[in-house]
């Protein structure tokens, strides 16, 4: 039997975030937006949505007079999306 | 990118693009750490080889500190000017080794300003062309390598040239061994 698919992970945008920050160390919010070719509000609700379940730490500063999100994957993202892909090699058979 | 539904097949695609748009290419500015330390490191050295020789006074030796002093907030400007929005474990690792390396050579240097007489200049030399070595093998930059490597090779000759000329080929190391490659690795960036 297939193991269910991390509805929080299964989706376009969370999955490409979740990606992006398990390669890098960290990554800000332009960085982001840039990478993801998605809106501001859009990948703002799905930052939200991520930090509340634990699997990034939100930190938002200033540079200079500027705001500067910064977001960087928790242990428990990591260990969230290597479930994802295990789940994901049943799907398909690897 | 919309919050849509993904297949696993595109789930998989999808993850490996991320992970690939991520990968740290050779960019422009990646020598200014090395031009801004070395060029620092030289006319410091030249300044201090010019009033010693001149005076022999060796009071003028504190004015190594310059290098720190001018160094540290350069690289805060630059840290600052060049943000690229992420910090990659490659990034973390080169900070970390300067660091170390760094704060090897503050208490070095201070120790035989003050306490020890040691052969400060071949021990500097030594610990920053190692710090170049792990750079370069870390950035997998053959330039780099190369020049830290040399470097270490030459540190020996601040412990066999004597006098004042030591200062010169302590200055001189340095041009070799992070202006040049410093620049080399600019032009590489551009180029790319």
């Amino acid at each position: 039997m297939f193991k269910e698919l991390n509805p929080l992970l299964h989706s376009e945008l969370r999955l490409a975030i979740m990606s992006i920050l398990l390669s890098v160390e960290e990554a800000d919010f332009v960085y982001l937006k840039e990478k993801t070719k998605s809106t501001s509000g859009n990948l703002s609700v799905q930052i939200d949505k991520l930090s509340e379940a634990g699997y990034i730490d939100v930190e938002r500063g200033f540079v200079g007079k500027r705001t500067r999100t910064v977001c960087k994957i928790t242990p428990i993202g990591v260990k969230a999306f290597e479930e994802y892909v295990e789940s994901l090699k049943g799907y398909l058979n690897l | 990118m919309e919050e849509k539904k993904l297949s696993e097949k595109e789930s998989l695609e999808l993850i490996a693009q991320m992970i690939r748009n991520t990968q740290q290419k050779l960019e422009r500015g990646n020598g200014i750490p090395f031009l801004i330390w070395g060029y620092t490191t030289v006319a410091v050295s030249v300044l201090v080889w010019y009033l010693f020789s001149s005076t022999g006074n060796p009071y003028w030796n504190f004015l190594w500190f310059l290098i720190p002093v001018i160094g540290f907030p350069t690289m805060m400007w630059n840290i600052r000017k060049q943000e690229k929005g992420i910090k990659t474990y490659i990034d973390k690792v080169i900070s970390y080794v300067w660091i170390a390396f760094g704060v090897a050579g503050i208490v070095v240097s201070t120790s035989a300003m003050f306490i020890w007489t040691l052969p400060i200049l071949f021990i500097v030399v030594l610990l920053m062309s190692v710090g170049t070595a792990i750079t370069g093998l870390v950035i997998q930059f053959k330039p780099i390598i190369f020049s830290g490597f040399a470097g270490m090779l030459l540190s020996y000759l601040c412990l066999l040239v004597k006098g004042y000329e030591v200062i010169l080929v302590f200055a001189l190391i340095f041009l070799v061994m992070m202006v040049i490659p410093g620049h080399i690795l600019n032009w590489k960036g551009r180029k790319k």
